[in-house]
């Protein structure tokens, strides 16, 4: 009797809160710096929606979240990169999308849909592309650097930086080496290892929030970077070089997805359907310089974005690019194991 | 009739206290310890069988280092904490009541703004091209920028910053209890002020350090953001190896056994702390 009134009372309650509740909140956990507040702010104007913005500054940090809050529902949209989509997926950690409440999805361009990682898009929607690449500042370097070998010359000693990125990280090292940077071959990614920790005491700093900070402090002169945060650190350091270095370019696709338990899937459909109009769209990539996907927003881009490498690479500079993709847990396993190796030792 | 009025109101308050150890204290660590003897599991993080192959990790060399790493940035920023420290406790009590209360005042201004905050304005300052190497270049000091940021000594500039009001104001209290006929008896019986300083206060306000030295020494080896922060590719601290375990490596058995590797710690410094409290209660007076 007792447990009845109580579960009376909290039903009471809930309805109460939910009834009360006038505004609707999509809670979005992005990348930091990858979402003009512009377009948040007129995706509320538009909707009344209001939207609560939290940023991560790795796939393992974003999936481990998720993963936790599985039960609580705490995100209704996330942006996992290429080969986290298909892990995600293979979890059933995701909440098919609704194509018919998606707007605009036929302006994706044909060859970044339908990909492996999610073969028919029925839980992703891509949002973003880009690269890795090289981040050279010209004021401090002489000469020219063309090649992620280059990383370790000793000239560099101190003032490299690298993405705090696991993936990425042994991507480079195993390009250098000849190998793919998909490489889930043990041997490969022991070798990758050791170039890397021959790199290490050159490594001044990792940064995944923002890679352009160190350029711009003054604290390194080279390493790894991403496209958009190139062309975002050119406005402040104009010596700032995006260079696609000889042994190919690392390139990602960033995709909307909705965690399983979303509270409000609803406005999650509403936000991709607003990202994909071509306005908005073309607006997210000239203010962070990544390309997108959307190839009614590519024809109206400023002509300086469109025209500029960094964010829009021509084929040349996509000769060797490779994606990243799901490699399996067990791959997983081994790069983990060599990453903190790398990174505890001191 | 006092006591009626008492009873239910010691009731609740002995619920709140022990209802809140309960939830809020017990039941989180021995979460901690139950996951520090599970097996690591990608797809669910932790699963059964139990072992102790997360406590055989952390033996692991490397890890050694580490913790020795850490543990002597923690060291430093202690010890510069308790020489500021010291002086600063010593000269505050000294203050006239009235400032006395702004000074304390002044010292806890700060953590009304978010620490993480505060240690991203100390990177502004730090950078090469920051503020204070902007400034000594400008006043001809230097000629070179100073390479400070993402170095060890940035870490430990960036703990004492934030840890030094919790050496400061057990210090404090120590030195206001300090009583002046002592200091006068010491003096009369002939002591100058150097012993005076060796035999009498120091001995009187050790309990007041050794609380500050611990709750700065552990929470310096804990505090993972500001080597994030500040302390760039080589300089990690204890803290930084648990975050990491949990949402980088996600290896939740020996995060949760670095975890208590560090509480045991804390617990040892404690039990030093109250033999040590002992033993000045039963020479000093």
């Amino acid at each position: 009797m007792k447990k009845l009134a109580l579960a009376t009372m909290l039903a009471v309650g809930l309805t109460g809160c939910s009834s009360s509740e006038e505004t609707q909140v999509l809670n979005l956990y992005n990348w930091s710096e990858y979402m003009p507040q512009e377009v948040l702010d007129r995706f509320t104007e538009e909707t009344g929606i209001q939207v609560v913005y939290t940023t991560y500054d790795s796939n393992e940090a974003m999936y481990a979240r998720l993963k936790l809050l599985d039960d609580s529902a705490a995100y209704d949209l996330a942006v996992p990169s290429t080969y986290y989509v298909s892990k995600m997926r293979q979890e059933d950690l995701l909440m098919p999308i609704d194509r018919s409440k998606i707007e605009g999805f036929d302006n994706l361009s044909p060859e970044l849909v339908n990909l492996d990682i999610d073969p028919e898009n029925a839980y992703s929607v891509p949002f973003l592309w880009g690269t890795t690449g090289l981040g050279v500042d010209t004021a401090d370097v002489d000469g020219e650097v063309t090649a992620w070998a280059d990383l370790w010359d000793e000239r560099f000693d101190g003032r490299i930086v690298l993405t705090n990125d696991m993936r990425e990280v042994f991507h480079v090292a195993l390009r250098v080496l000849g190998h793919s940077g998909n490489s889930t071959d043990p041997e490969h990614i022991e070798e990758a290892y050791e170039r890397l920790a021959e790199l290490m005491p050159s490594v001044r700093t990792f940064n995944s929030d923002a890679p352009r900070m160190p350029f711009l402090e003054g604290e390194t002169d080279i390493g790894m970077i991403w496209n958009g945060e190139a062309v975002m650190g050119r406005d402040a350091l104009p010596t700032l070089e995006y260079v696609y270095p000889e042994e190919g370019i690392i390139a990602w696709l960033d995709s909307f997805v909705i965690p399983k338990n979303a509270k409000n899937p609803e406005a999650a459909h509403k936000f991709i359907s607003f990202v994909l109009k071509p306005e908005i769209s073309a607006l997210i990539s000239e203010d962070i310089g990544y390309a997108t996907p959307n190839l009614a927003a590519r024809e109206l881009l400023d002509e300086s974005v469109a025209s500029d490498r960094a964010s829009y690479p021509t084929a040349e500079d996509m000769v060797n690019a490779e994606f990243q993709t799901d490699i399996g847990d067990e791959a997983l396993q081994v790069y983990a194991k060599y990453w903190e190796k790398l990174k505890s030792g001191l | 009739m006092g006591n009626t009025l008492q009873q239910p109101f010691r009731t609740a308050v002995l619920v709140l206290v022990w209802g809140w150890l309960l939830f809020l204290v017990f039941t989180p660590n021995l979460l901690v310890v139950g996951a520090s003897v599970m097996t690591r599991d990608p797809s669910t993080f932790i699963s059964l069988p139990m072992n102790l192959d997360a406590y055989r990790q952390l033996l692991n060399p490397l890890y050694l280092d580490v913790f020795l790493h850490s543990l002597y940035m923690a060291a430093m920023t202690t010890l510069i904490c308790l020489l500021i420290g010291y002086p600063f406790a010593w000269s505050l009590s000294k203050v006239a009541r009235k400032n006395r209360l702004l000074l304390i005042f002044l010292l806890i201004v700060p953590f009304w703004t978010n620490s993480l905050v505060r240690t991203y304005a100390l990177k502004l300052i730090l950078a090469t091209n920051g503020l204070l190497n902007n400034a000594l270049m400008a006043m001809g000091i230097i000629d070179e920028p100073m390479q400070m940021l993402y170095t060890e000594g940035a870490v430990i500039i960036g703990l004492v910053y934030l840890l030094l009001p919790f050496m400061i104001l057990p210090l404090y209290t120590v030195f206001e209890d300090l009583r002046e006929d002592f200091l006068r008896a010491s003096h009369d019986l002939g002591a100058g002020r150097w012993s005076t300083f060796i035999h009498v206060i120091v001995p009187l306000t050790l309990p007041g350090v050794l609380a500050g030295v611990m709750l700065v020494l552990l929470p310096a080896m804990g505090l993972f953001f500001v080597p994030d922060v500040l302390g760039g590719s080589r300089n990690l601290l204890v803290g930084n190896v648990i975050k990491n375990q949990f949402l980088d490596a996600r290896n939740w058995p020996f995060g949760a056994a670095a975890s208590i590797m560090l509480t045991l710690a804390m617990a040892f410094l404690m039990f030093a702390h109250r033999l040590s409290k002992r033993r000045i209660g039963e020479d000093g007076v």
